[in-house]
């Protein structure tokens, strides 16, 4: 090496120098990069969970919104679905950083400590933005009503279904004259489905596609013909655990023999399922968000309720809604524009319902437009027959009930236990979780006499 | 001070100065606490607290809030040993050290050897070994987990496979050993070279004057020089793979994996302190988590301890 | 590098098969980076096309400009950069001063203060991550850059790296300049810091490399999306649109390639640094 230029030297050491003296002022300002560019006069922070078709149409809202509200910015943030999202919105609710607006499933809301990490919506700037309680299915808007109080405003209902390809049926001789898949009611008749559907089928795809290994999925499935057998969880109190272990074995074999006859690849268990259906597989269970993206990809395909194979009908059903994570401080402009920014998107859902979703604010599934999409209006029905988690702080999408019970389905389905292990374990693990107390006020789930 | 040195007669001022340059020496090495005050600060308020405070905490039902907590004794700690979990979620991550830690020892080894002995190129096997290693966790993560995404991922394309690496309990694991091994491989690699280049030539010269051919050579220069190193790479390897977390969250999009089988330690705690908000249980765990680490750090300790007194 | 005089040997069979193996084994480890950069220049249907393939068949930069477009990662970037940069410049200087103290002054409790030093070897944040949240949390730190910075930097190895060169330092070096009449901080800053330039530089260069790659702690205290790091914003973060696999390999190299062609320059560096801070470890 030759002697270093000092000129050179000394200019890359200062530069270095107020390279680090700017990071230091950066990390001191602390309000990140974005923060110093923006100048709106009401800002709404709302963090959401949307990716996908989802992730779109709520920005088309979005910026729906921004157009008629100029004096109001938005700025949204997207963080990855599941626990990281709930972790977050939780943490920042505790650490007193939460932002104005949040979107949480409806079943998580009793868990997430109404009134601790949770703000009660003003019903009043609601009915202004015109949002009120009659516009809504009575049941659904219950289930956001804690101790008499408005925690969560729902958006839609999101159900599981029976997507099914048009093209694949007809060759089978299964799609009956109205377009539409023939009716099933046993599950001895969707086995027969599936064994013509499996004729149709092009070599090296499976039947079925239906989340064999994926803990939420196979989970969702179980909770949908579990209540078709009309199982239920805990008594009226939350005190005892009613679970059915015969009813539970029964759906947990009926989960596993479309693994063993041959109807569903284990190797495709996961977002697989999906990519088979597109390439030509002519069933796959899975939500409703999927229907954008299979309209789009210009599929011939129909899509229904999981099919009533136990009788009755009964599909699972989640629900976004929008919260208020808890401040402090709230109140004042950007509390009252996160209330007008929930009551726009919840009436203005169309584009909304466009992503597959059902709208939970009723006046909109009344409107001719929502009655032309297709495949929507042939699921429509789903809001009638919702099965749901019981509604106990451990429940709801990826809860900790998601969590410790959605493996053991999956155990049984992908044939590493068998369902009558599967099913004592599943209520071994529900007899642990209803004597846990709930971290945020101490208390088990039991509800001790209160209304 | 120097002029009063003057004054006086030769030896002493000898003796004086001598005197005076020892004391201003001891001087110079003396309270040297300012030194250390701001690392101790920090070291304090970061490490020493938090270790005290999730002691208190493994004693309390604390939630995620930090309001209201109550003292509940040994509760916490009494459910930990009767938790299928915790036992199940340790189980993951001590199959997960049995798995990597001997592999990466003799990847990098192997890797060390060839980079050592090829004579052209020296900086480029070095930058291809170790480059993955310049990726942040998840970064690597997400690269594998597409790799080995079913229909679509090059590994069961190349290989003709159709394994559900990422779906079937029975490889999830591996696939996570595998992304660990491709991604920290190089450091420990770079730990073999240095090693191996600090071994002085005369031996093998030596040795080759003796006849002996590469072989012996290997077993009985080679391999008794990085006796010391070994040991290290193991150690630091079994710490961090103890510890492991970032690549199985990421593989498993933030999920416990097929039928929970890459549930590892850490994201059991993080799961029961930011899932469930049980934060008094999570510092519970997090203490025995701490044991534990502390019992494999002390040991090896000690184990090298009796090693250099053996070897002495 | 040591191989000053040594002619250049000539090609011989052993070598022929030595380099061979290398650049196969080369070609291995190099394969996941060209197939995430193949990946983030497919569109993204053609990414999901079955069966995979590498080089595109159509080259499209569009995950690259939708990446660019959606704006998280150009602040994830500057984030990162903010926070690698001041915790590595708090990590020299504190470590410096705390490695010397211990290695050269004598002062009350320090034997105790050194092995409590070494038994923080043993925590981090992974072992320790929910009461160190908790107290972060208290702090108010939640969601700020120092709560992501401050804790990073007290790290006791690093101290014991800088600790262990300090006592190799000759003392004859010192105790001239104290003769001279040189105080303790003055001998510290011209004489002993300079002298210790490479070690420092591994300690600088190693901290920085595991702070931009640090996921765990960065993804537990920040919750705003605006103030996430590479790593962290990359694994939680995803734009609206979905993973999206062109755009997550795209992001996955914007993330990488820095540290990456950094060390292609300063390989020699990089190579003694880690070499340095890992054997310090015996």
């Amino acid at each position: 090496m030759g002697r270093p230029d000092l000129n050179r030297r000394q200019l890359l050491g200062g530069l270095g120098g107020l390279f680090v003296a700017s990071s230091f002022g950066f990390a001191a300002l602390g309000t990140g990069a974005d923060a110093l560019a923006s100048g709106a006069d009401t800002r709404v922070r709302y963090w959401n969970l949307f990716s996908g078709g989802d992730g779109s149409n709520m920005i088309a809202m979005l910026d729906a919104f921004r157009k008629a509200n100029p004096d109001i910015a938005v700025k949204d943030s997207t963080l990855q679905w599941g626990s990281p999202f709930y972790t977050k919105l939780a943490m920042a609710a505790a650490g007193n950083r939460a932002p104005d607006l949040g979107v949480m499933h409806l079943g998580r809301v009793t868990g997430f400590a109404p009134g601790r990490l949770l703000d009660p919506w003003d019903l009043g700037l609601l009915a202004k933005y015109g949002v009120r309680e009659q516009d809504y299915n009575p049941t659904l808007w219950k289930r956001g009503v804690i101790d008499g109080k408005l925690y969560a405003l729902p958006l839609d209902i999101h159900v599981q279904l029976c997507f099914y390809r048009k093209d694949v049926l007809k060759q089978a001789g299964l799609l009956g004259d109205d377009g539409r898949i023939v009716p099933v009611t046993s599950t001895d008749e969707w086995f027969d489905v599936l064994k013509e559907a499996k004729r149709a089928t092009k070599k090296g795809l499976q039947t079925i596609g239906m989340w064999n290994a994926d803990q939420n999925f196979q989970w969702w499935f179980f909770v949908a013909f579990y209540t078709q057998l009309g199982g239920t969880w805990f008594n009226a109190d939350d005190t005892e655990v009613t679970f059915d272990t015969d009813k539970a074995v029964q759906v947990l074999q009926f989960l596993r023999r479309h693994v063993t006859d041959g109807y569903s690849d284990p190797g495709f268990g996961g977002l697989a399922s999906a990519e088979q259906f597109i390439n030509g597989s002519p069933f796959v269970w899975e939500g409703n968000w999927s229907v954008p993206v299979y309209s789009g990809a210009k599929l011939d395909y129909g899509a229904t309720p999981l099919p009533p194979v136990f009788g009755r009908q009964a599909t699972h059903a989640e629900s976004h809604s929008f919260v208020l994570p808890h401040q402090s401080d709230r109140g004042g402009a950007a509390n009252e524009a996160a209330h007008r920014l929930a009551a726009y998107v919840v009436q203005h859902a169309r584009q909304w319902a466009a992503g597959g979703h059902i709208p939970a604010y009723t006046p909109t599934l009344s409107t001719a437009a929502y009655k032309k999409l297709d495949p929507q209006r042939e699921y429509v029905s789903a809001m009638d027959h919702q099965a749901t988690e019981p509604k106990v702080w451990f429940a709801g999408s990826t809860g900790i009930l998601a969590q410790r019970v959605g493996p053991v389905v999956v155990s049984s389905t992908m044939g590493s236990a068998q369902p009558e292990t599967a099913a004592d374990r599943m209520k071994k693990a529900l007899t642990q979780l209803l004597a846990t107390k709930n971290p945020m006020d101490g208390k088990t789930a039991a509800r001790g006499g209160a209304a | 001070m120097a002029t009063s040195a003057h004054t006086v007669a030769a030896p002493a001022r000898a003796r004086t100065a001598a005197g005076s340059a020892t004391l201003r020496r001891n001087q110079g090495f003396q309270h040297g606490g300012w030194f250390v005050a701001p690392f101790l600060l920090l070291f304090a308020v970061f490490v020493i607290w938090p270790l005290l405070r999730g002691v208190y905490l493994s004693f309390t039902d604390a939630n995620i809030t930090g309001e209201g907590a109550s003292f509940v004794g040994l509760d916490n700690y009494r459910e930990a040993l009767d938790d299928p979990l915790v036992w199940d979620s340790l189980g993951h991550s001590a199959y997960f050290t049995l798995l990597v830690v001997p592999c990466i020892t003799v990847l990098a080894f192997l890797l060390a050897m060839l980079a050592h002995h090829i004579e052209r190129g020296k900086w480029l096997w070095r930058l291809c070994f170790f480059a993955p290693f310049l990726l942040p966790s998840t970064v690597a993560a997400n690269l594998w987990q597409w790799l080995f995404n079913p229909g679509t991922g090059m590994i069961d394309h190349v290989f003709g496979l159709e394994t559900p690496w990422l779906t079937d309990k029975s490889y999830a694991m591996l696939a996570i050993v595998i992304t660990t091994l491709w991604w920290t491989v190089g450091f420990s690699f770079l730990l073999y070279l240095a090693a191996l280049q600090g071994i002085p030539d005369h031996l093998y010269e030596a040795a080759r004057l003796d006849g002996a051919n590469a072989w012996h050579r290997m077993v009985h220069i080679t391999l008794p020089m990085l006796r010391t190193i070994t040991g290290l790479v193991i150690a630091l390897q079994v710490l961090a793979s103890l510890q492991i977390f970032d690549q199985a969250v990421v593989m498993m999009d933030f999920l416990p994996g097929p039928e929970g089988s890459t549930r590892t330690f850490v994201q059991y705690t993080l799961e029961e302190g930011f899932t469930s908000y049980r934060v008094g249980y999570a510092s519970a765990i997090s203490v025995i988590f701490f044991v534990i680490i502390a019992a494999v750090a002390l040991a090896r300790m000690w184990l090298l301890r009796n090693v250099k007194e053996t070897t002495r | 590098m040591s191989t000053v005089a040594q002619p250049r040997k000539p090609w011989t069979p052993s070598q022929i098969v030595l380099t061979v193996l290398g650049a196969a084994v080369s070609g291995v480890f190099l394969a996941p980076f060209a197939w995430g950069l193949f990946t983030s220049l497919k569109s993204e249907t053609e990414a999901v096309e079955v069966p995979a393939h590498w080089l595109p068949k159509e080259w499209t930069g569009q995950a690259w400009k939708a990446l660019f477009e959606s704006g998280n990662i150009t602040n994830w970037f500057v984030n990162s950069l903010v926070v690698s940069v001041c915790v590595t410049s708090v990590v020299l200087l504190v470590s410096a001063l705390a490695g010397y103290g211990f290695a050269r002054t004598e002062f009350r409790g320090k034997n105790v203060l050194l092995s409590l030093v070494m038994a923080g070897l043993m925590i981090s944040p992974a072992v320790l991550g929910v009461p160190l949240f908790t107290t972060v949390q208290q702090m108010g730190m939640v969601d700020t850059y120092w709560g992501m910075i401050l804790p990073q930097c007290a790290p006791a190895a690093m101290v014991y790296i800088l600790y262990k060169f300090f006592q190799g330092i000759p003392r004859e070096l010192e105790e001239a300049a104290f003769i001279d009449g040189a105080g303790r901080w003055r001998v510290f800053f011209t004489i002993v810091l300079p002298l210790s330039r490479p070690s420092l530089a591994a300690v600088g260069i190693f901290t920085f490399i595991a702070s931009w790659n640090n996921f765990l702690w960065p993804y537990m205290v920040t919750n705003n999306p605006d103030l996430m790091t590479m790593p962290n914003g990359i694994a939680t973060v995803m734009n609206s649109y979905g993973i999206q696999w062109a755009q997550l390999m795209a992001g996955g190299l914007m993330a990488g390639l820095p540290l990456i062609v950094v060390f292609v320059f300063f390989q020699r560096q990089i190579v003694a640094g880690v070499a340095h801070t890992g054997l310090a470890g015996q």
